[in-house]
């Protein structure tokens, strides 16, 4: 990719059409999105830098919330000031948000039938399957090395005990985890 | 027309789930305080709806974070689907005073740490979550067997968790043969 922009930027309508075409078309989650607005905003169309989608990138990730959301309002942004960033994350969003409904709806109203509950009950599973491997995703870049692992087993099985076993709400822990982290340093940056 | 009721159902929903996307980091992350707000204190819905809604955000195109759009629906028809819509994109407009005034300072180690300690404890939320959603999942020799291919495919390899969906729900109409 490019360091440098050189296309003036597009119209907001534009800009909502590249969003709206790759946001609901990409199957595969939010990297595969990521990579495919790259290719068409830094290396296609030069409307923006590399540099500034790699920061959107970056702070993205310590955004509240998904990702790949914030993401789309950052570099929204970045090429159509606040009402790019609207535009880029109504354009991903209510199109699929519209889809996952009627999915939905079609998943209750078929709660009747063995057919729709046969292909519910695999898909729930694969659900499950799903959830453990998100866990995985987000403990595997912390573990390596005895203090660090010994840092994953603490902050995060003591939040898993507080919540199981104590009835603990999710707030509480997530302030102690951040809280926790913030004092006692990854062994990896000291 | 809405009536009151409706009225507050939709900001009582938007506020629970803004409440558990403010607290999360990715998509999924937000299920354990949507599982104690919804399943576990107000039973608007049940572990297995709780699933489905993960299915059905799953099914489509788009972000992780779909099923709370879903959850919303469950909770409270069309107007809590919209109240879950805007909860949902509502924290990602965060990010351009990030932009505008964090910036480099991302990379603080301080900063990092304490994402850090917040994505652990995030973990073991998680799978606080995962154990009851999982026993309700798993009814039999085969839904475990789904459960563990689906965690392996969708960790150890680069498949299309839309394409997992859909073998997924051949296979279980594939039971129905062997009934």
């Amino acid at each position: 990719m490019t360091g440098q922009t050189s296309s003036p930027p597009p119209s907001l309508g534009r800009l909502t059409e590249i969003f709206f075409r790759i946001g609901n078309t990409t199957f595969g989650g939010g990297y595969i999105t990521i990579g495919m607005l790259g290719r068409e905003l830094v290396d296609t169309r030069r409307w923006i830098s590399s540099d500034k989608f790699d920061l959107a990138f970056a702070l993205a990730r310590v955004t509240p919330g998904t990702n790949l959301i914030a993401f789309c309002a950052a570099v929204g942004e970045q090429i159509c000031g606040v009402a790019g960033a609207i535009a880029a994350v109504l354009a991903l969003t209510v199109p699929s948000a519209v889809v996952a409904v009627l999915f939905i709806y079609g998943f209750e109203a078929g709660q009747t039938n063995p057919i729709a509950m046969a292909a519910i009950g695999g898909t729930v599973a694969a659900v499950a399957g799903m959830m453990w491997s998100t866990i995985w995703t987000i403990l595997r870049p912390h573990v390596g090395g005895a203090l660090r692992n010994l840092q994953v087993v603490l902050i995060a099985g003591s939040a898993f005990i507080a919540a199981r076993y104590f009835g603990v709400t999710p707030l509480p822990i997530i302030a102690a985890g951040t809280l926790i982290g913030f004092l006692w340093k990854d062994p990896k940056t000291s | 027309m809405e009536g009151p009721q409706d009225i507050v159902s939709f900001f009582v929903i938007y506020a629970l789930l803004l409440k558990a996307s403010l607290t999360s980091f990715s998509g999924l992350g937000s299920l354990p305080m949507v599982r104690q707000d919804f399943v576990v204190e107000r039973q608007a819905f049940t572990d297995r709806q709780l699933n489905t809604a993960v299915v059905a955000g799953r099914t489509g195109p788009g972000p992780y974070g779909l099923y709370l759009v879903c959850a919303g629906y469950l909770a409270g028809g069309i107007p809590g689907a919209l109240a879950g819509l805007l909860a949902l994109i509502t924290p990602a407009f965060l990010v351009i005073p990030l932009m505008r005034w964090l910036g480099r300072r991302a990379e603080n180690p301080r900063i990092r740490n304490a994402i850090r300690g917040l994505l652990l404890a995030a973990a073991g939320l998680l799978v606080s979550s995962s154990v009851p959603l999982t026993l309700d999942a798993v009814t039999g020799p085969f839904s475990l067997v789904v459960l563990v291919a689906s965690f392996v495919l969708l960790t150890f390899t680069k498949i299309d968790s839309a394409l997992l969906m859909g073998g997924s729900a051949l296979a279980g109409l594939a039971t129905l043969l062997f009934r």
